[in-house]
């Protein structure tokens, strides 16, 4: 049988290679097409079985992870009762349920302890990270932080992360400063959670940037974690290479109105990006530095339009009423549409009795087109 | 050598010019089947990119960011009396901090506004209206004086004859630096906004490198213009209150095929794209944009019947003209859903158009065509777009002639051409049914087994049914093109979304 199946074969090639060479392309090309759609088949079959198996696995295995945690921890009669969290001890016998040896079983572990701690803080979330160390997923973690996948890193970093545990900084600093952006804002992210004493230390290693993303990752971790040390953020403004951390440190000297950080951010004003020093006024505005007004005034002319706009809404929300002459002007004035709305928002946002004179003199003289950008300033319907 | 000058010296005119048709159209077509596969690894990687990217992403820390930046949603309406309150409210949900959402009633006829000024508590508004753009008039902006509804804008303008006019009106008004696109119609995932401004906070920036012992600073930095989703059909979807309930492929024939062709366009042809920074076009159903760019391109040509890769030409064209790096993103799961159309009247005049816009766009920036200058654009995306997305209706035609002349003539190897309809039909059933499984590995929108593979097996039918018809209204298309018949916006009978059928609204494309 085979010597005949052997013969059949021989004499198919025989008569494929007397074929035209693109024919014999095409045939070649239609077997590959052919078994390419039922790989394709089978992929998206077996994809959909495999998502099947795994809800039904976690089906099974969420009732016994979560009656673990609940009797281990949620309902762990020592808690409430000031025992230190490092001397209550747990059901060894649960804990050593041949069920949690399964690196599978072990991830669903992990994975609902993060959920649970994201939920519960003070002794509750202290037990739950206990339990996270006794069951020894901590080396899981670790393990995943040492794998070359950055992907994986990055799972390992927010494991850790969210449980707490301190990560060495000759292990994330090198981390914090990655080519590739998504595993470098993660351990960033950890290094400032982490790093109890100098949670921005990496700002001073860092050459790659911190992208617009991760900006607000990391803002929203710098002011919503507890007990860490804000530092005055005018040091990097003043000497760091890395224009992307200045202009955060401008976002965070703002937010934490570090009034101590206006003459750094003064220095600013003469940088060459002019995107740079709409970010710096920026700032400016937002501390209320009426120190810088005259500065601004005076470099006024010389900017570009988004500089000029960041000066006219930085005059505005100083308000100090020096300057009401020189908005007067700029609204009357100016050719441009934007500048007009914003020198127009800056007087209204003044908000005194000189400034309300001004706009009804405004009013009474200038003309149509001029009144409606005012009346469209002060419209409380309209927003901007 | 010789044998070619033997060959073509002994040849008639006639005999000539078949053997280099039948030459040309074979490498022609290799060289588009290479395309596709190309494509389709291209793709692959993207998305891999993407959902290892994003597998950890807290999209909810810009929820509550003080950071994050304004968006402006521009929906351009014209007579959706039927649906209009349903659709708003819908677009007022989106889960972002910091957005609006500018409606432009395009000079209805029905009582679209009426409707709008009624439920959202309008009131017109001294606004000072600056047209950075060019539109039909704008006659009247209104606010809500309802707290609820301070995100809203309501523009009523003359109609302008196209979406084009209503969104650059919408431009004009919008408010922050980056604005989404969108047909009121449309329905749109609670997590649009967040997708897709990401790619735009994700652009590198500077970096410092030590250079010569010197730290110094490099710019590198590639300002994403602009980004666009997957599209699918909601036509057979369940819909409640603009809230996409269930996903189901479409039941009737003409919408299930568009489905089909949507996920290979978007999933597999955007996506490769993307992974080389040539992405043609965003789609005018849903994309996002950089607004400063965008005006300063000119915004949307109210001419052109392919205006949303018009504006991506003219934004790239900017760009180069003016030495700056830039790029256009896709993403790869599917946050807006359109209602395809369900008869081939509807059908053939929307493809007529798109055929007709791509001849249009091709000989109004012909200028771009094989131009080192606008490098990636000018010498990869389109050249692509002339010779397989224009070319391909008008070769694909001649050889169907030439096919009937051989076989009337009896020059026809039987064999042999039926190995090669067997070819390209295998090729394109595969090509389709990849793109449908790259799909599948963003996310499972379709709840069971049998409407995956369902929709998998229109595949078979496509080449017979679905594509002639392509063929046919692109070449129409062109030929209006040619010809300058002079266009009409034609109704859209909307069937409604959720299940009964009950709703009816008319719409001008």
């Amino acid at each position: 049988m085979w010597n005949d199946l052997a013969n059949l074969l021989f004499l198919a090639y025989e008569q494929f290679s007397l074929l035209p060479l693109f024919i014999e392309i095409a045939l070649i090309l239609i077997f590959v097409a052919v078994m390419a759609t039922l790989i394709a088949y089978g992929s998206i079959l077996f994809r959909r079985y495999n998502s099947s198996v795994y809800n039904k696995r976690l089906a099974h295995l969420s009732p016994i992870i979560e009656d673990l945690i609940t009797e281990q921890v949620l309902l762990n009669e020592n808690l409430g009762k000031d025992i230190p969290i490092e001397e209550i001890h747990f059901d060894q016998k649960a804990l050593s349920n041949k069920i949690f040896r399964k690196p599978a079983v072990r991830q669903i572990l992990i994975d609902t302890l993060i959920r649970y701690r994201k939920n519960f803080r003070g002794e509750v979330g202290e037990l739950l990270r206990k339990l996270y160390i006794d069951m020894n997923l901590v080396e899981d973690s670790f393990a995943k932080l040492r794998t070359f996948k950055w992907e994986t890193k990055i799972k390992a970093l927010v494991e850790l992360t969210q449980m707490d545990i301190p990560i060495s900084d000759s292990m994330l600093l090198p981390l914090t400063n990655s080519v590739n952006p998504t595993l470098r804002a993660a351990s960033r992210n950890a290094y400032i959670q982490l790093s109890k004493n100098e949670p921005f230390k990496f700002f001073d290693v860092a050459t790659e940037p911190i992208l617009p993303w991760d900006q607000m990752e990391m803002f929203k971790i710098i002011t919503t974690t507890k007990d860490i040390t804000i530092p005055n953020f005018s040091r990097w403004v003043s000497y760091s290479n890395n224009k992307s951390i200045v202009v955060f440190c401008l976002k965070l000297i703002a937010y934490y109105d570090q009034q101590t950080a206006i003459p750094s951010v003064l220095e600013l004003l003469g940088t060459k990006d002019h995107r740079f020093r709409a970010e710096a006024i920026k700032c400016l505005g937002k501390l209320s530095a009426e120190i810088a007004e005259e500065k601004l005034v005076s470099m006024y002319t010389s900017q570009p339009v988004n500089c000029q706009i960041e000066t006219l809404k930085a005059l505005g929300r100083i308000a100090s009423g020096k300057h009401l002459e020189f908005l007067k002007n700029e609204f009357l004035f100016s050719n441009n549409f934007d500048v007009q709305m914003n020198a127009a928002r800056a007087i209204i946002r003044h908000n005194s009795q000189i400034s309300r004179l001004m706009l009804n003199e405004i009013m009474e003289t200038t003309n149509e087109e001029n009144q409606l950008i005012i009346r469209h300033c002060q419209n409380p319907l309209i927003k901007y | 050598m010789k044998v070619i000058i033997d060959f073509f010296s002994r040849g008639t005119f006639w005999d000539v010019l078949g053997i280099f048709f039948q030459y040309a159209v074979f490498l022609y077509g290799t060289s588009l089947l290479i395309a596709y596969g190309v494509l389709a690894f291209l793709s692959l990687g993207s998305i891999r990119r993407y959902m290892k990217k994003n597998a950890n992403a807290d999209y909810n820390i810009i929820i509550e960011s003080p950071l994050a930046p304004g968006i402006s949603v521009i929906a351009p309406a014209f007579n959706e009396g039927v649906t209009i309150i349903s659709n708003v409210r819908s677009l007022l949900t989106f889960n972002y901090p910091k957005f609006e959402v500018i409606i432009i009633n395009d000079g209805s006829t029905d009582d679209t506004l009426e409707k709008l000024v009624s439920e959202f508590e309008l009131v017109q508004v001294d606004y000072a209206y600056r047209e950075k753009l060019l539109s039909k008039p704008v006659k009247r902006i209104f606010k809500s004086t309802n707290p609820a509804y301070d995100k809203l804008v309501v523009i009523d303008k003359i109609n302008g004859k196209s979406k084009a006019d209503a969104s650059n009106a919408g431009i004009n008004v919008a408010i922050y630096d980056y604005f989404l696109c969108t047909d009121v119609d449309c329905i749109l995932d609670k997590d649009t906004l967040i997708k897709l401004i990401k790619p735009f906070m994700d652009a590198e920036t500077s970096t410092v490198r030590e250079v010569n012992g010197d730290m110094q600073i490099q710019e590198d930095y590639k300002r994403v213009i602009a980004c666009g989703a997957t599209l699918r059909m909601v036509n057979s979807c369940d819909v409640d209150e603009g809230l996409m309930i269930r996903v189901r492929p479409p039941r009737r024939i003409l919408p299930r095929f568009q489905e089909m062709e949507y996920i290979r366009a978007f999933v597999l042809g955007k996506m490769g794209w993307d992974r080389i920074n040539s992405v043609p076009n965003v789609s005018g159903g849903l994309g996002m944009f950089d607004k400063d760019i965008a005006i300063k391109a000119g915004g949307y040509d109210s001419l052109s019947l392919a205006e949303d890769m018009d504006l991506i030409t003219r934004m790239g064209a900017f760009m180069t003209d003016n030495n700056k790096k830039y790029s256009v993103k896709y993403v790869p799961i599917t946050l807006c859903w359109t209602e395809g159309p369900t008869t081939l009247k509807v059908f053939g005049r929307q493809r007529t158009r798109w055929g007709r816009g791509l001849a249009q766009l091709m000989s109004t920036h012909r200028k771009i065509l094989f131009s080192p200058r606008y490098g990636r654009m000018g010498l990869i995306v389109f050249p692509y777009h002339f010779f397989y997305e224009l070319l391909a209706p008008i070769i694909e035609f001649l050889g169907i002639l030439f096919y009937i002349y051989l076989i009337l003539t009896q020059q026809i190897n039987w064999p042999y051409a039926i190995i090669l309809i067997v070819f390209v039909y295998t090729y394109s059933v595969m090509i389709t049914t990849i793109a449908l499984l790259w799909d599948q590995i963003t996310f499972k929108y379709y709840k069971t087994w049998g409407e995956t593979i369902g929709l998998c097996l229109m595949a078979f039918l496509e080449p017979f049914i679905y594509h002639p018809l392509i063929v046919f209204f692109a070449l129409k298309g062109y030929f209006n093109f040619i010809i300058g018949k002079k266009h009409t916006w034609g109704n859209m009978q909307r069937q409604g979304f959720s299940q009964p059928k009950r709703r009816t609204a008319v719409k001008a494309g």
